[in-house]
């Protein structure tokens, strides 16, 4: 029980992540490998608010989300934004990700250094889980993770379908040229879509502490995850990057579980599993789940 | 009006279009002309969506040449791409409220409903995603969207593209109907020579990015007609 909790908790942390990688992805075409660092954004913000004000790392989720927000913003405009408007190759923007990524590690390296300086205690290193605690028999990660996600799908939905902004994403993200032909400013589209992506890292990253032990590393790690989850829903689909996300969190949780007890500790190399289903799925259907049902569809339409 | 005067531009480095000078007024203007002759081009670039080289385009005296396109939409020029004019995966309500993205709440349900009496083929489809709707049904609500942003000038570009004779003159006959129920401003760039001719007051021809012919409909098929026996 406590193993498929985890593997619960993990989902939907990894969900909140790929859901922001797969919005900049569409809205911008921007393959983002620094997502996994702007969860750290949050661990972070909740780290400093819990040593310096003892602020419970729950209660800092708000902050989390706009700090990861506007860390998304950031980025997008001083680093990405430039290139994509000189119609940069995807290979030119993937690099450009990955030195943000590695520009962030240093950043969250040099701020735990100062972290630990300030407070005395430790930030290179640091977990939640003596924080949390119980509700009805349920940890508390796995309520709160579980409605967060619960909340974010349906706000996006909402958000999508019910509102004129949200259909001006839509409509931004199938042909972006046409839509700001309608008079939507595209350029803030995209900007609102950083935003939200790295407000949801940022948030994934606020409860990641409650699950595993965080380092500076962390991000660059979990991107393997993120990308994987992304890639077998199907990197275009919102939904699809949902569902991509339980299968890969489940096998990478479940299934290193279940073969640790055959063959002993190899829970470090869970992230093999994850890279094993990424291949997969690019060789035997490169469009993704989201891909494969709507295939399915078609045929019946 | 419209009018353009000694524009050069292109894309990036391609260097498409020559000193053109037209001026689009009330009524239906025509650009006309072979493959690769810049009519599209010239569209683009009135609408910002190309790189200007020299030249300026005015819109009522006003200098509307480095605006981008959501703001020229606010100010009443509407422009329809030749293909992807529609979003295929949003229905056609969806893509009727994108198309009014400017316009306030109520305003926008008025021009919905305005336009669904010009389009009343449309109303039946509201719920149905573009992407499965006809050719000719496609195209109607590409000019119904145009229409949405209650356009002043309207420009067209190859509006009855891969359409069957009998569903484009139904195209051309509505856009002729638009012009004398709206008083609109239709610039349309089309390859159906004689279809487009016969509704519009106005007609240039375009060679190798530079206009050659500019006058009156008639006049240019009269200069065609040796050409086309």
């Amino acid at each position: 029980m406590f193993v498929v909790e985890g593997a619960l908790v993990y989902s939907n942390l990894l969900a909140l992540l790929s859901i922001g990688l797969t919005i900049t992805y569409i809205t911008t075409g921007v393959p983002n490998f620094a997502q996994g660092s702007f969860a750290l954004f949050g661990s972070y913000t909740a780290l400093t608010l819990l040593h310096t004000l003892k602020i419970h790392p729950y209660a800092s989720v708000p902050l989390a989300f706009a700090v990861g927000g506007l860390a998304g913003v950031a980025v997008y405009a001083l680093a990405l934004k430039p290139l994509v408007k000189r119609e940069a190759s995807i290979v030119t923007l993937m690099i450009a990700t990955l030195a943000v990524d590695l520009i962030l590690l240093g950043i969250f390296g040099a701020y735990s250094d100062f972290l630990e300086g300030l407070t005395g205690k430790s930030a290179k290193k640091f977990i939640f889980t003596s924080y949390d605690f119980s509700i009805f028999g349920f940890k508390t990660i796995l309520l709160f993770s579980t409605f967060a996600i619960l909340l974010l799908l349906a706000s996006l939905s909402a958000l999508f379908y019910r509102t004129k902004f949200g259909i001006a994403l839509r409509a931004s993200m199938e042909n972006p040229e046409l839509a700001e032909v309608m008079g939507v400013n595209v350029a803030r589209t995209r900007t609102f879509s950083w935003f939200l992506s790295g407000a949801l890292a940022s948030t994934a990253g606020c409860f990641l502490p409650f699950r595993q032990e965080i380092v500076p590393l962390t991000g660059s790690l979990i991107i393997v995850s993120i990308f994987a989850a992304s890639i077998v829903g199907g990197i275009t689909s919102i939904y699809g990057s949902v569902l991509g996300s339980y299968i890969v969190g489940f096998s990478e949780s479940l299934l290193t579980f279940i073969i640790s007890l055959a063959f002993g500790q190899i829970l470090v190399y869970s992230r093999v599993i994850s890279l094993i289903m990424m291949l997969i799925a690019l060789v035997l259907a490169p469009k993704g789940l989201a891909g494969v049902v709507k295939k399915k569809w078609s045929i019946y339409s | 009006m419209l009018q353009i005067k000694g524009l050069n531009a292109g894309y990036r480095e391609l260097h498409i279009l020559f000193d053109v000078n037209a001026t689009i007024d009330r009524g239906i203007t025509a650009f006309l002309g072979p493959n690769g002759s810049g009519k599209s081009t010239l569209l683009k670039s009135i609408f910002g969506l190309t790189t200007i080289y020299s030249g300026k385009i005015t819109y009522n005296g006003k200098d509307i040449t480095g605006i981008p396109p959501h703001k020229k939409t606010r100010m009443g020029i509407s422009y329809l791409p030749q293909v992807d004019n529609v979003f295929p995966n949003l229905s056609v309500r969806e893509n009727l409220i994108i198309a009014g993205y400017t316009l306030e709440k109520s305003e926008l349900k008025e021009r919905i409903d305005a336009v669904l009496t010009i389009f009343p083929e449309l109303e039946r489809l509201m719920s149905r995603k573009a992407g499965v709707l006809s050719g000719g049904e496609r195209q109607f609500l590409a000019i119904a969207s145009s229409l949405i942003r209650n356009a002043d000038v309207l420009m067209l570009d190859e509006p009855t593209a891969h359409l069957s004779a009998e569903v484009s003159s139904q195209v051309f006959s509505k856009i002729a109907d638009l012009r004398d129920k709206l008083n609109l401003k239709i610039a349309i760039v089309e390859q159906n020579i004689h279809g487009v001719l016969e509704i519009s007051d106005r007609a240039n021809f375009m060679v190798g990015g530079r206009i050659v012919f500019s006058g009156k409909p008639q006049e240019l098929l009269e200069r065609l007609a040796p050409a086309n026996e």
